[in-house]
Parts: structure tokens; sequence; C-alpha cells
């Protein structure tokens, strides 16, 4: 159903805040995960109980200081134990439906609340950025509505979010239509009849909806753009000597990247044991017999396992690029490896819980050539 | 051993027990040659066969992988050998990505009665990693 949240006080977050608010107090959800504000500008993602709480809530905030998919994989698990609000970003919902494939999380009892994403800053960044006033709500949502990226004096977006082509989220219970609305407009809602009945909301017709569909779509396409432009920079400099090695010659394989990518969910993973914890005289054979060797070693082998690991469910949120010390692209480069084997699978991450992981299911009938003499 | 002049390829090989690993033996048994730059693995499955088993030797600087199991359909174990060739396609499609030569990496379904084809498929594979050439990771330090 399609209706309208009339803005409140004239402030679209305090708008916003009233809509989760109700759903808190009207018992739709037991307990709701959204980003809070910090002392000091930040946001942090956390479980809200009490509704007094939604006060701090910013479920605007330009800010993704983790994938809160790994979030709500451990609020769930196996089974939720309460009916959950979560308010998610569109690639966080995409890294929830490959997490739930992978069973590490599940949307039973889990009301998914999307909003239209406009892109995130680095946290730093942005904190710095909203003291010096450089970063302002007013201007961060506009972003679509005239055709801009936002805040571009200033720090720019997250490079992933800058060739982000999946801002607006799917698969959502209830969806907050930021894109194309002015700040001092109410806010389109488009939400399940059984929530709004519960929410005492009744059909209010949104503004024309080609209006917005041609802000995404510019928005979509101009990003599209970035994105490949981006892909193929990568793309050659993979396909040129020893690409690999130099894009990943600064690695000091700190494992940043692996722990905040919301995919990477390996309890056990290869990497945490001490499978390449090699004796002394490793080291010493590997440089006579090379010349010379890279310590810490297995740093290639590192990053071509992980991208065999999870490549295929890889949705380009760029955690890793943020996470990482050495400013290696690694979400380009994993989002250009990715983009390859997803194709080969005919798969898109976070499409549909029930698109089978490529790794997990087969036909009889395929690859039929693969295996037979050339 | 590696210069241009004389290539020895050092190829791996990991050989299903049930089929691809007897049809070694056979050939063995039936005193068929082959090149002897093969070492073999045994392993119970093709499916067991973990991508990261392929990618360290190729990183050490393994001239060839050479990756045997039984026909489709023919799994000890119903259905690894599928599963084996999917992991294979992602496999193969990230080296590409990377610029690693994939054609360093070979799948076969060799059974265990197909003691002939698997000389004949090491010979091939022999053939075909020495005209590939060494593998530039044997050299390279930045691994």
């Amino acid at each position: 159903m399609n209706t309208m949240l009339p803005l409140q006080n004239g402030d679209p977050l305090i708008t916003v805040r009233g809509f989760l608010r109700q759903l808190l107090e009207t018992g739709v959800v037991e307990a709701i995960f959204l980003p809070l504000e910090v002392d000091g500008g930040a946001t942090l993602p956390a479980l809200v109980a009490d509704p007094a709480w939604l006060d701090q809530a910013d479920p605007l905030t330009p800010v993704m200081p983790i994938n809160s998919a790994r979030a709500v994989s451990a609020l769930t698990n196996k089974h939720s134990p309460a009916r959950l609000g979560v308010v998610l970003r569109p690639c966080e919902i995409r890294a929830l439906i490959e997490l739930v494939k992978l069973q590490q999380a599940t949307l039973e009892n889990v009301t998914l609340i999307g909003l239209d994403c406009p892109g995130t800053y680095e946290v730093a960044e942005y904190i710095e950025g909203k003291h010096a006033g450089r970063i302002t709500l007013a201007d961060y949502l506009e972003v679509a509505g005239d055709d801009r990226q936002p805040a571009l004096v200033g720090p720019s977006l997250r490079p992933a979010c800058q060739m982000c082509d999946q801002p607006v989220p799917e698969h959502v219970d209830i969806h907050l239509r930021l894109f194309g609305l002015g700040t001092d407009q109410a806010i389109p809602v488009t939400l399940s009849d059984e929530i709004a009945e519960k929410l005492g909301l009744s059909q209010v017709s949104q503004p024309a909806a080609d209006g917005r569909q041609a802000v995404v779509d510019r928005l979509t396409a101009a990003r599209r753009q970035v994105r490949e432009k981006e892909l193929a920079a990568i793309r050659e400099r993979l396909d040129a000597d020893g690409g690999l090695a130099s894009l990943f010659a600064t690695c000091i394989r700190c494992h940043n990247c692996m722990t905040v990518c919301p995919i990477c969910y390996c309890k056990t993973c290869l990497f945490k044991t001490a499978a390449f914890d090699h004796p002394p005289e490793h080291y010493l054979i590997a440089a006579r017999r090379r010349g010379a060797v890279r310590m810490l070693g297995d740093t290639l082998l590192f990053q071509l396992t992980r991208l065999n690991h999870m490549s295929a469910s890889c949705v380009s949120c760029g955690m890793c690029t943020s996470a990482c010390p050495a400013d290696i692209p690694v979400g380009a480069i994993f989002s250009a490896v990715g983009a390859q084997v997803q194709a080969a699978f005919d798969y898109q991450p976070g499409r549909d819980v029930s698109d089978p992981l490529p790794l997990i299911t087969f036909q009889a009938n395929e690859w039929t050539q693969i295996g037979e003499e050339k | 051993m590696n210069n241009d002049n004389h290539f020895e390829p050092h190829i791996l090989a990991f050989l299903c027990n049930w089929c691809t690993y007897t049809g070694a033996d056979l050939a063995g048994t039936s005193r068929l040659q082959y090149p002897p730059n093969v070492r073999v693995i045994r392993t119970m499955c093709s499916g067991a066969v973990d991508p990261v088993y392929v990618l360290k030797p190729l990183l050490d600087g393994a001239d060839g992988v050479f990756i045997g199991g039984c026909h489709p359909g023919d799994c000890h174990y119903q259905t690894g050998n599928y599963k084996t060739r999917r992991r294979y396609v992602a496999l193969t499609e990230i080296l590409k990505a990377v610029g690693f030569d994939e054609q360093r990496v070979w799948l076969r379904w060799i059974s265990a009665s197909e003691g002939q084809k698997f000389a004949e498929t090491m010979t091939e594979m022999v053939v075909a990693i020495k005209e590939l050439g060494p593998n530039p990771m044997r050299t390279s330090w930045t691994v």
C-alpha cells in the first residue's frame, strides 16, 4: 500500500523517527535495529527496545560503519527471538539475503525497513565535514533531485557508493522513498496492508511515480557509468603482467577486509588457523628457490582464496575498501572479479532468497564440455 | 631445470580414489608409459579438492594442476563431481579475471577402466604445459 508520512516540524528526520516509534509502540515490532547517534557526531548501529531511545535514532545518517547484515545475522541467526524491525541500506539488504542463503540469518519475524540510499561517507570524513558544516542533511537528501552527487564540495562519497548502481532497496516490507523528495515534503512510504492497518495508516496517493523513477534512472545510469569505468580500469591493471601482485603489493595481510566483509562469515576461517604458521625454514627455502621472498607471505593466496569463497556473493558494499589501511581498492577488485564469476553462473547476489548459491547447487546437464578431451 | 632449452614442468595431480586414481593404477599395472612430470595426490573424491589446494601450488610455482574425477553420473558419492565442475568454473573464471593462465588447471573425467586414457591425458598435459612454459609465479617473490 502506498501512503505519505506528513512532515512533522518541517523535519524529515523527526518524521521518520515518529514513524519508527509508531512501529515499536503499536507492537508491529518488539525491537528495532537502526543507527543511533553517539556523542561526537557519529552514529552506530544499535538494537532499540525502548521507544524513548528513538529520539537519538538517525536512520538517514550518511555513514555506514559496518555492513549491518552482519549485525542482523547476530540478531537472528537461526531463529529471531522476537519481532524485529531492521532498518537497512540496499547493499545491506543484499548482503542479508546472501547470509540467509548461507544459513547465517533468517528473515522470519523480521520486518525489513529499507530506505533509498544516496550513498555514504567514510566515518571520519563525515564527522569532520559535519562539524565544519560542510555536510547537511538537506543537501544529502536532495542528492538525486537535481541530478548530482551529494556534497561534492567537501568529502566525497565512499568509492563503493560513487559506483553503486543499486541504490533502491528490494524485498522490503516497508520502503521509505527518499529519492526525488524535497526536504519540505511529506515522505512517500510503501508498506504491506497488514502493517498499514496496525499503524492505522490509510492509502494516500503518492506523487507521480514516473517523476521519482526518472530521478532513480538518472542516478543509477550516472553511477553505472562510474562503475564501468572503475571496473574497466581495475581489469586493465589485472591483465597487466604481475597485475594481481601489483594491486596487492601494499597489502599487509591485516585481514581487515575479511573482518568487515558481510559475506565472510566462517567461524573457522582457514586464515585464522595455524595452517600458515610455517616453520622458519619454510621462508629460507622459498627465498633460496626464488632469490627473495615477501614477508609475511601467502598474501595472494589469502586474496585469491577469499575471491574464491565470496566473490559470487559479493554485493559491492565496499566495506573492504573503507577498512583497508593500505588504500588498496579491494572492493573494486572484488566487484570486477565477482561480476565475471556472477555472470558465469547467471547469478545476482541479493536478488532473491530463492536463487540458490552457485556453488551449492548443480545441474547434471551443464558445462558438459568440461572434463572431456579437447 | 627451468631454462628455455630444457623445461620439465612440475604438475600436481589430484586423483579421485574411485575412478582416476584407479585408472592411473591400471596405467601402471599395464606398464603404459607417460612422462614422469606428474606428482599424484589421491583424494577420496574430486569434490574433496578444495580450490585452495589448486591455488597454493600455482602460487608456489607448480606449472600445472590436474584434477581427475569420475565421469558425470558415475560419482561414488552420487554428486561430488558435479560440484567439482561448478567449482572449476568459478576457479577458472577467477584465474582468468586476475590474469592467471587458467590453462594450467585441467579437469578431466577418467574412469577406473581408462588406464590408457590416463596415460594419454598426462602426456597431452605435459606437452601443453611445455608449450605454455614455466609458471611465472615460480620466480615471483611478491606472492
